[in-house]
C-alpha cells in the first residue's frame, strides 16, 4: 500500500465511496491502474486491461482503475473501454497517486495480499504485464507504448492553449452529447442559469428506454445543449413531466421501428411571453423557442434516456421531427376553445400537450365550397397515414388547421366537434377495398361492402389551429400506432 | 472545461444470466405471448415441439408488446416456470 494511502477515500463510478485500505480482501491481490483521459497510452491500457476484470478476479487479483478525472468523465471512460471492474475517480490534489509516487500514466501497481508492492509497470509494456499477472494481456500491437505525465504535472506543463487547441463544440460530438447537430456546451454556469434556483438533484423519474434518472440538472443540461434560453425552462420541465407519464409510453415510442416523435404543443399566455411561433411557418424553421424547446425534450429521451438513433432507438427511418417538433396553437386565429381548455384546463392556463406522432403531411385545398367538402379533403389526406389499408387505426391523429381553412369552418358556424365528426364520418371505405397488404382483422371480419372508418373512435382526432393568415393549407400528423400512447397535457407554472 | 452531463453516468451492473439447463425434459417452460400480431400462432407451434421433448408448458400473455411486462406477470412467470420463452417486438 502506498505511504499513508490506506485511509484515503475515492468515489466509485458505481456510486460507492471506497477506502483504499478496504479494497483488498483476504488472500487477495490488487492491481491498481492509474490513468487519465488525455493520455492515449492510458486509454490503451484501460481498453486492454478493463475487460480482464473478471478473469483476474478468478485468479485472486482485483482490478481497480484510478482515473484522474471528475466522476462523470471516469464513468464515461469506464463505459467506453468496457471496464468490467471497480473504477474510482481521483481529483486534485491527487493524494492517492502521490502516495504511490505516480508521475507517469498509465501506471500499473500490483499489491500483494499483504499490501506490499509486488511489481510496477509504467506505460504500456505487454511483456512485463504478462510476467506480472496471472492472466495474459492482449497480444495486439502495440505491445509497448510510452506513458504520459500524470496529473497534476500534466496540466501544469501544458502549453498555453492556441486558437485551435481545443474545440468545445467538437468535444460535444466526441462525448456523444448531440442529436447530430452542434449543441451549446452545458457548462456549470449555463446549467445553473437554466435551473434558475430549482434543486438540481430533484428527480422527475427515470427516462426510458435506458432508465437514466432525469434530475433537474440533467434536464437543464439538455435544455442548454438544445440552445434554450433559461426563460424556456418551465416549458421544458412541463414537457418532460408529460413525456414521463406512463400513459404516454415514451418507452415504446423511443425504441420502436416505427417513426413516431414526440410532438409538443404549447397553449396559453406562456406562448406570447416566450415568443413561440403559432403563426406563419409555425412547423418550420426560424423560431428559437419552438425549435429549442422541442429539441430539449427530445434530447432528454436521447441522452438521459439513452434512446439514441441506431442504438436503443430502432426506428427504420425516423423523421426530422424527432430532432425537434414543438409549436404553439394560434389561439388568436381560432374560433374554438384552445386545446388546453378542451383538455380540462382553465382559460388562462399555460400548458404543454404531448402527442406521439409522425411527420406532418401537408394538405392543400383551395377549391372546396362547403365546410363538409373541406373536412373531407382534410380527412382523406389522413387516409394514407400509417398505411393506406390499415383501417381503423386506434391511435391519435393530429390535425393542424391553417387560418383560411379554419375561417371557412367558422363562417359556417361549425364547432371543432363538427369538424371532427365530419372527418370521422366521411373517411370510410368498403372493406373489400382495404383487403390489400397490411390491414386489420376487422377488415376481413366485415362484409365486403361494409364501410370501415379510418379511426376506431372520433376522439382519436385531435384538432389544433396554427399557421399564417394566408394560404389554404393544413397538415396532419399520422398516428403512433401500437404504442397505446395517450395524449398528455401538463400545466406550465407561469404568472402572466 | 467541466460540464454538467445530460447522461446518467452511473454504471449499472447487469443481472447475471441464469445457467442454461442441461435438459428440458420434465421442466415447465413459460411461453410469454407479447400480444404481437400472430405471435400466439408461433408459440402454438413451439409448444408442440416442447411437448415432444418432454417439457410441460404454461402460457402467459402481456397486455401489449409496446410496454415492458408488468412486474406481477414477471413474478408469476418466475414462480411457475423453470424456463421462459418470449419474443421481441419491433
Amino acid at each position: 500500500m502506498g505511504v499513508g494511502s490506506a485511509e484515503l477515500t475515492l468515489e466509485g463510478v458505481d456510486g460507492g465511496v471506497y477506502r483504499l485500505g478496504g479494497l483488498q480482501g483476504d488472500e487477495e491481490r490488487v492491481l491498481l491502474v492509474f490513468a487519465h483521459s488525455e493520455c492515449p497510452t492510458s486509454k490503451l491500457a484501460l481498453a486492454r486491461l478493463g475487460p480482464l476484470g473478471p478473469a483476474l478476479a478468478e485468479r485472486g487479483v482485483r482490478l481497480v482503475c484510478i482515473v484522474q478525472e471528475p466522476l462523470e468523465v471516469a464513468a464515461r471512460m469506464a463505459r467506453q473501454h468496457a471496464i468490467d471492474a471497480l473504477v474510482l475517480a481521483e481529483r486534485p490534489p491527487y493524494a492517492v497517486a502521490n502516495a504511490f509516487g505516480v508521475q507517469t500514466v498509465p501506471m500499473m501497481i500490483l499489491l500483494g495480499s499483504d499490501g506490499g508492492i509486488e511489481g510496477t509497470v509504467v506505460g504500456w509494456v505487454a511483456d512485463l504485464l504478462n510476467e506480472l499477472l496471472p492472466v495474459r494481456v492482449s497480444d495486439a500491437e502495440p505491445r509497448w507504448k510510452p506513458g504520459c505525465e500524470a496529473r497534476p504535472g500534466h496540466d501544469a506543463h501544458l502549453p498555453p492553449p492556441g486558437p485551435s487547441a481545443f474545440d468545445e463544440l467538437e468535444d460535444m460530438f466526441e462525448r456523444g452529447w448531440t442529436d447530430g447537430l452542434p449543441v451549446v456546451p452545458p457548462t456549470a454556469d449555463r446549467v445553473a442559469a437554466m435551473l434558475g434556483g430549482h434543486d438540481p438533484d430533484r428527480s422527475l423519474g427515470v427516462v426510458p428506454p435506458g432508465m437514466g434518472e432525469a434530475t433537474l440538472a440533467r434536464v437543464a443540461a439538455c435544455a442548454v445543449l438544445a440552445g434554450c434560453k433559461p426563460a424556456y425552462f418551465p416549458v421544458v420541465l412541463a414537457a418532460v413531466e408529460a413525456l414521463l407519464d406512463p400513459a404516454f409510453n415514451v418507452h415504446g415510442q423511443a425504441v420502436t421501428t416505427s417513426p413516431p416523435g414526440q410532438i409538443v404543443i404549447v397553449n396559453g399566455p406562456v406562448r406570447t411571453a416566450l415568443e413561440l411561433n403559432s403563426g406563419m411557418g409555425a412547423l418550420g424553421p426560424g423560431n428559437r423557442a419552438n425549435l429549442t424547446i422541442g429539441r430539449a425534450a427530445r434530447l432528454v429521451v436521447q441522452l438521459t434516456g439513452g434512446g439514441a438513433a441506431g442504438g436503443l432507438d430502432r426506428a427504420t427511418l425516423g423523421h426530422q421531427g424527432k430532432i425537434s417538433f414543438c409549436f404553439a396553437e394560434n389561439e388568436e386565429a381560432s374560433p374554438w376553445e384552445p386545446l388546453s381548455v378542451e383538455r380540462g384546463f382553465g382559460d388562462e392556463a399555460s400548458t404543454v400537450t404531448l402527442i406521439g406522432g409522425d411527420a406532418p403531411l401537408s394538405i392543400s385545398d383551395h377549391r372546396s365550397k362547403t365546410p363538409r367538402e373541406l373536412a373531407a379533403t382534410i380527412g382523406w389526406a389522413a387516409a394514407v397515414t400509417w398505411s393506406p389499408f390499415w383501417w381503423p387505426v386506434d391511435a391519435t391523429s393530429l390535425f393542424i388547421l391553417g387560418g383560411e381553412h379554419v375561417r371557412m369552418f367558422a363562417k359556417a358556424g361549425w364547432s371543432k366537434a363538427d369538424v371532427r365528426d365530419a372527418i370521422y364520418e366521411q373517411v370510410r371505405r368498403p372493406a373489400r377495398e382495404l383487403r390489400h397488404g397490411e390491414t386489420t382483422p376487422q377488415v376481413y371480419a366485415a362484409h365486403p361492402e361494409e364501410l370501415i372508418a379510418k379511426w376506431d373512435d372520433p376522439e382519436r382526432i385531435v384538432i389544433v389551429v396554427a399557421g399564417g393568415e394566408a394560404g389554404r393549407f393544413s397538415a396532419v400528423c399520422g398516428p403512433s400506432l401500437g404504442m397505446e400512447a395517450a395524449v398528455i397535457t401538463r400545466e406550465v407554472p407561469w404568472n402572466t | 472545461m467541466e460540464y454538467v452531463s445530460p447522461i446518467d453516468e452511473r454504471v449499472r451492473q447487469p443481472e447475471p444470466l441464469a445457467q442454461p439447463t442441461a435438459t428440458i425434459e420434465g421442466k415447465t417452460v413459460a411461453l410469454l405471448d407479447i400480444s404481437k400480431n400472430r405471435g400466439a400462432e408461433f408459440l402454438d407451434r413451439l409448444e408442440l415441439h416442447l411437448h415432444d421433448r418432454g417439457a410441460k408448458t404454461i402460457r402467459f400473455r402481456k397486455p401489449t408488446f409496446s410496454r415492458p411486462a408488468p412486474a406481477e406477470l414477471i413474478e408469476e412467470i418466475a414462480l411457475h416456470g423453470d424456463l421462459a420463452v418470449e419474443g421481441l417486438a419491433d
